[in-house]
């Protein structure tokens, strides 16, 4: 088993974000979760990346049980996220950037006299020149275009060498050319490094042109799980959600 | 890739002319100056270890340290118990008050490191104070406000030039040392702490726990500085640990600019000696301070060692295009 959730619940107050999602994430797979607004998704992520603890319910990585290990832990056994809105470091160089995910995954912040620059530079270059950003290396953060700035969150967290890519609405903002570029990179990591991918994604066409499996919330429920095919032919999914735009 | 390479190391050659400078200055600045002069030199030295030490709090890492003294303080205080009430050999105290720095260092900072922002200022400005308290109120023990006078340092330490050297050998060796971790893997983490904390979180850094190791790092360097300072001035008082003398460091690193690794540097060095010089003919420092500070923070946001480093940057760019 690789990760599951079960029963997971988060109440916020009275409100229940979450209600008891039992679901299983297949090694290897790029797995959709969609859902109208304020039906749980991002909320039911950061359960899974360790942003939010859950009230009630288990999450199990590697038959492990994680419910309740902080969120640094969680990356240290594989599972790295991205956030909806872009988390970059706007005044450090792309290549820091890169750099700082490699030196966390490799276990080497606690050496106080190399200097950092010395690290892992094929592995910096490898990275940023499979995510297009070797030529801007040396520019800051925040003074990259937005789809870039996407691109190297995506290159950062790829530093830290997950097993579990985790990406929140990993095209939010972006053009319909930007979109295509950011999902074929995704798909070719998910390919060529053997990474299992777990997005929450808004854009119909961008998640049925990808994803192996897709997993539908509403309200909080888990309402369907399956490939494309079965959920685009559950009628509860065409009811709540999908209805006259698929 | 070599290309960026070889350009960093040329301009590392070139930005070095002044380090080598100002320590062929500094070796040679006992020959020209008063012992008046000397004596606000070794002040200003003693001064920027502390000021150095905050700024790895409050530059690198971004958390606003508002009870550094009390770290200066407690380094002081331990070598003068030592030294006057069991004899203690002055090298040794001097490693005792870095001890006792670190482990107040490392209690202290156990509950202030789960803070950030203006809370894990306050709460540093608090446990400051605590300290304070405790050293001026115990009079049994520390000599409350009449402090501890009569700390010696061995014989050949006693002029003011030996003293002087003895001091310079240890700023410089702390400076290096800020300077290495700055620039380790370590420094590294803590810089992106300060840009991003839930990012690096994200790629499994226990935050917690590296601003607990900065904060004893700071901690240990302040009360080195505390603990070598005692014996040139020959006494220690409460008035070392208070809130008013954390300022300082916090004021040196905006005047200099806390961004650049010898900001605060500059900027202590400006205030002590601006201070020994503005005391001449007014009592009111602490107006023409605050005007200075206001002046800064006005016009030059990144303090005046900022300031002069976007001027020379602006040059090059200037070169460069033509």
């Amino acid at each position: 088993m690789f990760l599951q959730t079960q029963g997971i619940t988060k109440e916020f107050g009275k409100l229940r974000a979450v209600n008891e999602v039992s679901l299983e994430i297949v090694k290897g797979d790029i797995h959709a979760i969609i859902g109208p607004n304020g039906a749980g998704k991002s909320t039911y992520f950061n359960l899974i990346t360790g942003y939010h603890r859950a009230t009630s319910g288990k999450v199990l990585f590697r038959d492990k049980e994680i419910t309740n290990l902080p969120a640094y832990s969680r990356c240290n056994l594989g599972i790295t996220r991205s956030f909806q809105i872009t988390s970059i470091y706007p005044k450090l160089t792309v290549y820091e950037s890169v750099l700082m995910g490699l030196l966390s995954h490799r276990k080497v912040t606690l050496n106080f006299f190399s200097s950092a620059k010395k690290f892992f530079r094929e592995e910096v270059w490898r990275t940023l020149e499979d995510v297009g950003l070797a030529d801007q290396a040396n520019t800051l953060g925040d003074s990259i275009s937005h789809g870039d700035k996407k691109r190297l969150e995506l290159a950062i967290t790829l530093g830290t060498e997950p097993e579990l890519l985790c990406l929140d609405e990993p095209t939010c903002g972006m053009s319909p050319e930007e979109t295509d570029v950011a999902m074929s990179l995704i798909k070719k990591f998910s390919e060529e490094r053997g990474l299992t991918i777990l997005f929450t994604e808004h854009d119909m066409s961008v998640v049925f042109g990808i994803a192996k499996r897709i997993s539908v919330l509403h309200q909080g429920t888990l309402i369907a799980d399956g490939t494309p095919k079965e959920v685009r032919a559950s009628e509860e999914v065409q009811k709540v959600y999908l209805g006259g735009s698929a | 890739m070599q290309k960026v390479e070889l350009e960093a190391n040329s301009s590392g050659v070139k930005k070095s002319w002044w380090l080598i400078l100002l320590l062929i200055a500094s070796l040679i600045a006992p020959l020209f100056l008063t012992e008046f002069y000397l004596t606000v030199l070794c002040e200003a030295l003693v001064m920027s270890m502390l000021a150095l030490s905050f700024n790895l709090l409050f530059g690198y890492m971004g958390q606003l340290s508002f009870g550094q003294a009390a770290f200066y303080g407690l380094g002081g205080y331990a070598v003068a118990m030592l030294m006057t009430k069991v004899h203690f050999n002055f090298w040794l105290s001097i490693v005792a008050g870095v001890l006792v720095a670190s482990i107040i260092g490392l209690i202290v900072g156990f509950f202030c490191v789960r803070l950030r922002g203006i809370y894990f200022a306050v709460l540093t400005l608090a446990f400051g104070q605590l300290i304070f308290f405790i050293v001026f109120k115990w009079h049994n023990f520390t000599g409350g406000d009449d402090g501890i006078q009569g700390i010696f340092p061995p014989e050949f330490l006693k002029s003011p030039t030996n003293y002087y050297y003895f001091l310079l050998i240890i700023f410089l060796l702390s400076a290096w040392v800020l300077w290495k971790i700055i620039h380790s893997p370590f420094g590294q983490t803590i810089v992106s702490m300060r840009e991003n904390s839930e990012r690096t979180e994200f790629l499994g850094i226990n935050i917690a726990k590296y601003q607990l190791i900065t904060f004893v790092i700071a901690a240990a360097i302040a009360g080195l500085a505390g603990a070598i300072w005692v014996p040139f001035y020959r006494s220690v008082a409460p008035s070392y640990l208070t809130w008013i003398k954390s300022g300082e460091p916090v004021m040196a690193a905006i005047l200099g600019g806390p961004g650049l690794f010898f900001g605060p540097v500059l900027g202590m060095f400006i205030m002590t000696f601006f201070h020994s010089w503005v005391l001449g003919f007014t009592i009111y420092w602490p107006v023409v301070m605050g005007a200075l500070i206001l002046v800064v923070i006005f016009f030059l946001p990144g303090g005046i060692l900022g300031f002069i480093q976007e001027k020379i940057n602006q040059r090059k760019e200037i070169r460069n295009r033509e």
